[in-house]
């Protein structure tokens, strides 16, 4: 036997920059991964990119006039972001908004879920390599953004919500709007089912790929459709219902397999739970006003206030303190993106490079929500 | 063995339901429109309380023209300070001798609107209002007064 032959090959790490600016990041994110081979040894996530300062800004902003900068972080979830700092506000003050308002609040954030995750559906078949169902996915959600336009006026930024109640009632013929979407989409939503998830391929791609224990995910903090995909039943609509999701059924579906197709059929289910809870919200919805009497100026109490909703992503939280001027002391948001972004190192540790980006959308996170 | 098999027919079998489904969007029907011109739906307008433009709005009365009495509500309520006015009078006499909305700043939040006690401002459907530079981004009061000729109503206050 030669020499040559008995020393080991010689090899080196790669490190390679996937973004900022890639079509699979989501938004400017940059993350610089040491492969060894094509296995993935190391995988770091650069943010900041997006940093628009949120946080500093609400302390310049009064209460009211913040509102429009909620939408502007998450973009796939304005309403529900509105809804989470608007209760902090609303908390503060010790306003209760009328029972309309709470059903429309709650109605608008479970359709926002709906468009927020059928965007997930159509950028993860991106992902994966299956692009038909981008353009169907986003034919729905069209229907769905016709809708808010019809009520807020905008179709990305709504500034809907008002300390206390909401800027306008539901528009004449709403009800109707959502009915017909309510009998168009289910079979479409199969349909979509069909094209992706059914997909022996996509299967193949997601199946055991991306793998999180639910000890790792408690650990790192993550929440939502990443944490249910891991097998913990972990809802906040559930576990301290706010707006009127107390008034409402349905289900917290949770998949044990910890995987990428785990987290994707949790927000497949979720979608079908969200038009469920949409049916029964328009069932019931009560008539009456829906602004409560708030002073023109709103100067709380000095205190401060952690107020929690589910969006799309997973627990989003908004802190706010008040020295009892007309505005916030402090303020701060917890972002789900950014707490689920920080499992993926574990994710992806080990895994193949061509699995990264697989497991990566399968967080479905928003840029702008994890530099906030 | 029967595991290879049934792995060919299952892939085979998720190909043709794909192939099903794409077939069956042949026939349904198209629900892109051309734009700005084209076969597309030449009536199509924005949703109702649609934020665009700005206008200022002239009272039914006789006397004051203008609604507005340069109360400085609006470019109070505004959060990012894109309004500029300048009044001129006193009581019931004042009015803008200059009104400026920049629109490269402005974040089309509707809140100047649900401010102004006068109900003299308000946004409109006009949905083309890019600009080739910054300074034509900028509204004054004779193109308010403009956007506003003939309509009565504010857009949509609670």
């Amino acid at each position: 036997m030669s020499e040559t032959a008995q020393a080991p090959l010689r090899t080196e790490d790669i490190t390679v920059n996937v973004g900022p600016q890639h079509p699979s990041t989501h938004g400017v994110l940059r993350f610089v991964v040491t492969l060894e081979g094509e296995t993935i040894r190391e995988c770091v996530p650069h943010i900041g990119y997006l940093h628009s300062s949120l946080e500093k800004i609400a302390e310049t902003l009064r209460f009211g006039q913040y509102i429009t900068n909620t939408d502007r972080f998450d973009y796939l979830n304005g309403l529900g972001n509105e809804l989470c700092y608007v209760q902090a506000v609303e908390r503060l003050l010790g306003v209760e908004p009328p029972p309309r308002t709470q059903f429309i609040r709650t109605l608008m954030a479970e359709l926002k879920r709906i468009s927020s995750h059928l965007v997930y559906l159509g950028t993860y078949g991106n992902d994966t390599g299956a692009v038909t169902v981008f353009l169907h996915a986003f034919r729905e959600r069209e229907l769905l953004m016709n809708m808010f336009e019809a009520v807020t006026g905008g179709r990305l930024l709504y500034n809907y919500l008002r300390i206390g109640g909401l800027r306008n009632d539901l528009p004449t013929g709403f009800d109707e709007q959502v009915c017909s979407f309510l009998e168009h989409f289910p079979p479409r939503l199969e349909e979509m089912n069909d094209l992706l998830t059914k997909n022996r391929i996509f299967i193949a791609r997601t199946r055991g790929v991306g793998l999180l224990t639910a000890e790792q995910a408690l650990s790192y903090g993550v929440t939502g459709p990443t944490l249910r995909g891991c097998g913990v039943s972990y809802d906040m609509r559930k576990l301290r219902p706010y707006a009127a999701y107390d008034q409402v059924e349905f289900d917290v579906p949770t998949f044990p397999e910890g995987d990428c197709l785990a987290r994707h059929l949790v927000r497949m289910e979720e979608m079908r739970q969200s038009l469920r809870i949409v049916r029964q919200l328009l069932d019931k919805m009560p008539d009456g006003e829906v602004q409560a009497d708030v002073p023109r100026r709103l100067k709380p109490e000095p205190g401060e206030v952690y107020e929690r909703v589910e969006s799309p992503r997973g627990e989003l939280g908004c802190y706010l303190v008040s020295d009892g001027s007309d505005k916030p002391y402090r303020m701060h948001w917890r972002g789900p993106s950014f707490y689920n972004l920080q499992a993926l190192p574990e994710m992806v540790r080990g895994g193949l490079v061509a699995d990264f980006i697989a497991t990566l959308g399968s967080l479905d996170p928003v840029a702008p929500d994890i530099d906030r | 063995m029967w595991g290879y098999v049934r792995d060919i027919w299952q892939g085979a079998k998720s190909i043709v339901v794909g192939h099903i489904v794409t077939f069956r969007n042949f026939w349904r029907p198209k629900i892109t429109d051309r734009y700005p011109h084209g076969n597309a739906d030449e009536n199509w307008q924005p949703g109702p309380g649609y934020r665009g433009g700005f206008a200022l709005l002239k009272s039914d009365k006789e006397g004051r023209e203008l609604r507005c009495t340069a109360c400085m509500s609006c470019a109070r309520a505004c959060p990012v300070g894109c309004i500029h006015i300048e009044g001129e009078g006193k009581g019931k006499e004042r009015h803008p001798v200059s009104f400026y909305i920049d629109m490269g700043l402005c974040v089309y939040c509707h809140q100047c609107v649900e401010a102004c006690p006068s109900e003299a401002l308000t946004m409109t459907d006009e949905y083309e209002i890019s600009g080739t530079s910054r300074a034509s981004l900028v509204r004054d009061l004779a193109q308010l007064i403009a956007a506003g000729e003939g309509q009565t109503e504010v857009s949509r206050v609670l």
